[in-house]
């Protein structure tokens, strides 16, 4: 497992895995942080959180996504930039199972509001999650050298007397 | 500080995961606090605290199927293998009801349980008829027609609703 992990050609195989969630939470956050009013609206249609915390969640959440985003796609502290997305995309991931088991007919409000009608959720909602929540996992655990801003400071540290 | 540290996951600082989701704490909470300044300058911005609870737009549960329409008096509701569901709230169930009649109240905005929709296929009923409020439009042909959509064959209603069948006095059968 330890030879796995440390093998030397994971940062060249965690770079498209990573550009490939920045441009999925870049794409997540846009509409999100346009307009946060309809996104607050997503957010109680789930029925989960207390109203207190709804629009403190739809304010700083698509900020945080954008932090990930940018992060895994500079690769600077990319590794933390994976474990937020893990994070969310298990988030993510309990609140549409939690939806579906009330059988709520609704939209995930996952990239842009859409109504339930034009995007519904169902099982398959949860897969491209899964999907992702695999990726960030790969990223965090394989990632140790990354290619990006990381790398590139390392080696100047190292270069220094 | 966890964010000029040395590269969190090279191999020389085992306690690289714990940097990590420190790394992820602090840029959560920076992100999280460059939101809300943004948004607290932001002409228009949402307010922090909801004043009133959100109007959630649920749409209408899917009326799909086709459902008979069953005058109060017909033999059908006395049949010993037919399922009569009762599709007004509790308390005019409990003001009257069919004897023998199963109590499935009938919302508009919500879909049909899956445990109550698996009950009246347990019931190894041959045909079920609803009973509504006798409303326009009536909740009873609203359960049928959902009822039929999901794939429940020989569903009615009782045109007319519980009004109808109680003044014709046609009170099913006995429980």
């Amino acid at each position: 497992m330890k030879r796995c992990l440390a093998w030397r050609g994971h940062p060249w195989l965690a770079l498209p895995a990573r550009v490939y969630l920045a441009a999925v939470f870049l794409l997540a956050c846009w509409h999100k942080l346009a307009h946060p009013e309809s996104f607050a609206v997503d957010i109680a249609t789930y029925q989960i959180l207390p109203l207190a915390l709804v629009n403190p969640l739809a304010i700083a959440l698509p900020w945080v996504e954008l932090a990930a985003g940018l992060l895994l796609l500079v690769g600077f502290r990319a590794r933390a930039a994976a474990l937020l997305v893990a994070g969310m995309m298990l988030m993510f991931s309990v609140a549409i199972a939690l939806a579906l088991s009330k059988g709520l007919d609704m939209s995930c409000g996952c990239f842009a509001s859409q109504g339930a009608a034009e995007d519904p959720i169902s099982g398959l909602t949860v897969l491209p999650d899964l999907g992702w929540l695999l990726l960030a996992v790969y990223v965090f655990l394989c990632d140790h050298t990354p290619v990006g801003l990381d790398g590139w400071l390392a080696r100047r540290r190292e270069e220094k007397p | 500080m966890a964010l000029v540290r040395r590269i969190p996951g090279s191999r020389s600082l085992p306690g690289w995961p714990l940097a990590a989701l420190r790394d992820a704490c602090l840029v959560a909470a920076l992100a999280s606090g460059l939101g809300l300044a943004v948004n607290a300058l932001r002409p228009g911005g949402l307010p922090l605290l909801a004043e009133k609870e959100y109007e959630i737009l649920v749409p209408c549960s899917e009326v799909q199927g086709e459902a008979d329409a069953l005058e109060p008096d017909h033999p059908a509701l006395r049949e010993a293998r037919t399922l009569l569901l009762d599709a007004r709230s509790a308390e005019e169930f409990q003001a009257w009801h069919a004897p023998g009649a199963t109590h499935l109240p009938y919302d508009y905005l919500e879909p049909v349980s899956p445990g109550a929709l698996k009950r009246v296929l347990q019931s190894g009923a041959a045909r079920v008829v609803v009973i509504g409020d006798g409303a326009d439009p009536d909740s009873g042909e609203q359960l049928a027609r959902e009822l039929a959509g999901k794939g429940i064959r020989h569903v009615g209603y009782v045109r007319g609703g519980a009004a109808a069948l109680r003044q014709a006095g046609a009170a099913g059968r006995a429980p």
